[in-house]
């Protein structure tokens, strides 16, 4: 520690010492200039070389089938919106992004609500039994969501809630649960108890307190959850083929499965429906893409 | 004693946990231990599942699959990664940029990635192999999907591909969290920056590196749309994944027994993975 700050010491007194000589400073300057500026080189062409794909998808999308026939690697001689225009149609895409919006939503929903509420005494009640329930949430962190597919599918079937959204909500509900109460105990552990105490002394019950206190303060962190509940939900396919039946009813993913098939080669088809289904979470990640990667790697570091 | 009122609040949790995850993982388990095709009542074998996973030949090759891939994607994935945020974390001026830049090919779903990849990959007219010819290589040209050597491998790559930017992403948070005065001082101290990165930043990113590692096993164990989309699990099984296994048992074969017998044994492999990593990562860490 010692011989630490020494050499902080001493690195304010060469920066000083090489302010005053210039040519020692020039010097170093170009040379790092140069470095710096070829290592932005390199990385820019790897960045733009592990882009490739995504832009090779974009002008895929707008060549005609006899153009990719005749050259596979070129730019698109003009933009055939009539690709995107049959897919459209053809796969119900509009009806597709209503589903995969609507079921997100009311998941994102479910999921803040009901860990949330399960938060609330687990951070706050301190004993053995909130500790071992909340080991018991922590469980289904690492439990991959394939394990137990199989039953829960005869499970809901035995509901009767086979081919309808709840019973895909409730999956995802329930799937995303542990997370959200992993995420809201450990928020609400470091928001402090006065302003809860002080609404307990006025009076407030434990759920107005919830309400109208404590749930307002958890917004950053349930924007989080649901930037990872709506990646989840919208990159979904197994369930969705699992649970609904009706082709009508698939969302985004399922949806583009279906339409493509597997070893699908018809490039007219398989790029704009590629484009199709990832530009609205491409979109929002463009946007917001300074919360999505803090809440991405959230909790990653500590 | 008076019970307290929050304690109420665990209710909706509790129950929908209990029903829809503890319940299905428990009664997979007498599930694995039957012949069951969805419908009337299964039939009870005892162990013969099981015992059919770990006898028979293209099991094993599952299983061997499953676990190569998933070696293949975490080391590259993360090395990577690494090297990525290491150069990032020393370009200020691009950090940023860059890093979101790499996120887009994970914004992408699994499903399109794969699509994407079977197209790239195709032997005719597929964009690796004639930008490969483009460029004077043709003698590098495969037939990435389709021949048993290296089919696995190209998956894997597709995988890498998708996920490298998210190593990345969190191996720079970590980064963030390494105060500048220490590599300074170490600068100034004359450690080359090969040095600096095995002696200073590897050691003091292991949080990032325990998360990243076990972010990438628990994803590539569960995966199974890359070999569903672009191989089907062939050639000759080259690239049937134990997600992909469970997934044809479910939604081809119906066998939803041996389904429930394969997800127990993906349980305990995760679980063991799991617990190797962290006790080795987590011991790693306290050292630091």
């Amino acid at each position: 520690m010692m011989s630490m700050k020494k050499t902080l010491v001493q690195t304010k007194a060469n920066t000083l010492s090489d302010k005053k000589g210039t040519t020692g400073i020039s010097k170093m300057f170009t040379k790092r200039s140069i470095k710096t500026f070829s290592l932005i080189t390199v990385m820019s062409a790897i960045v733009l070389i592990i882009l490739a794909p995504v832009f090779y998808m974009v002008m895929m999308s707008f060549r005609s089938r006899k153009e990719i026939m005749l050259d596979p690697l070129n730019l698109p001689s003009e933009l055939h919106f009539s690709n995107y225009v049959k897919v459209v149609q053809d796969m119900d895409y509009l009806g597709a992004i209503i589903n995969t919006v609507g079921i997100t939503v009311s998941s994102i929903v479910l999921v803040a609500l009901i860990s949330s509420l399960a938060a609330y005494p687990l951070a706050r009640i301190k004993n053995k039994w909130t500790n071992l329930i909340y080991i018991f949430f922590m469980l289904g962190m690492v439990i991959p969501p394939f394990a137990a597919l199989t039953p829960l599918y005869l499970f809901i079937r035995d509901l009767g809630l086979l081919d309808s959204y709840i019973g895909l909500i409730l999956v995802y509900t329930v799937g995303n649960l542990p997370l959200g109460v992993f995420f809201y105990t450990s928020f609400m552990k470091s928001i402090p108890r006065e302003l809860e105490e002080a609404a307990q002394l006025d009076g407030a019950s434990f759920i107005k307190t919830y309400w109208y206190i404590i749930f307002p303060m958890l917004k950053p962190i349930t924007g989080t959850l649901a930037i990872f509940v709506t990646l989840s939900c919208w990159n979904d396919v197994i369930n969705p083929l699992l649970f609904l039946t009706t082709e009508s009813k698939l969302t985004i993913m399922p949806a583009v499965l279906r339409f493509l098939g597997t070893y699908s080669v018809d490039p007219t088809q398989l790029f704009p429906a590629a484009v199709l289904a990832s530009l609205p979470l491409l979109c929002v990640f463009i946007v917001l893409s300074k919360q999505v990667v803090s809440g991405m790697t959230a909790g990653a570091v500590k | 004693m008076k019970l307290d009122k929050r304690l109420y609040f665990l209710i909706p949790a509790v129950l929908l946990y209990l029903a829809f995850t503890i319940y299905p993982l428990i009664s997979g388990i007498s599930l694995s231990m039957t012949e069951y095709a969805g419908v009337g009542e299964g039939k009870w074998v005892g162990t013969e599942n099981y015992e059919e996973i770990f006898s028979d030949q293209r099991y094993i090759q599952v299983l061997k699959n499953t676990v190569f891939y998933a070696i293949l994607v975490v080391v590259f994935q993360n090395g990577i990664g690494l090297v990525f945020a290491a150069l990032l974390n020393s370009l200020p001026q691009v950090r940023n940029l860059f890093r979101t830049a790499l996120l887009v090919p994970s914004m992408l779903s699994l499903v399109i990635a794969g699509y994407i990849w079977q197209y790239l990959y195709s032997p005719i007219g597929g964009g690796l192999n004639e930008v490969l010819a483009a460029i004077g290589l043709s003698s590098l040209q495969q037939v990435w999907l389709g021949d048993s050597n290296i089919a696995l491998i190209s998956v894997a790559a597709v995988h890498v591909w998708m996920f490298v930017g998210y190593s990345t992403a969190i191996f720079l948070a970590g980064y963030a969290g390494i105060s500048s005065e220490i590599k300074e001082a170490a600068q100034l101290d004359g450690v080359s920056p090969i040095k600096a990165f095995f002696y200073i930043d590897i050691p003091l990113l292991a949080p990032a590196i325990t998360v990243n590692i076990t972010l990438a096993t628990i994803g590539t164990l569960k995966s199974f749309e890359f070999p569903f989309i672009m191989t089907s699990g062939g050639p000759d099984y080259a690239t049937m994944t134990l997600g992909l296994k469970i997934f044809t048992l479910i939604f081809q074969d119906f066998k939803y027994g041996m389904a429930a017998a394969l997800s127990v044994v993906m349980i305990l492999l995760v679980a063991l993975i799991t617990i190797v990593q962290n006790s080795y990562l987590r011991a790693r860490e306290d050292k630091i």
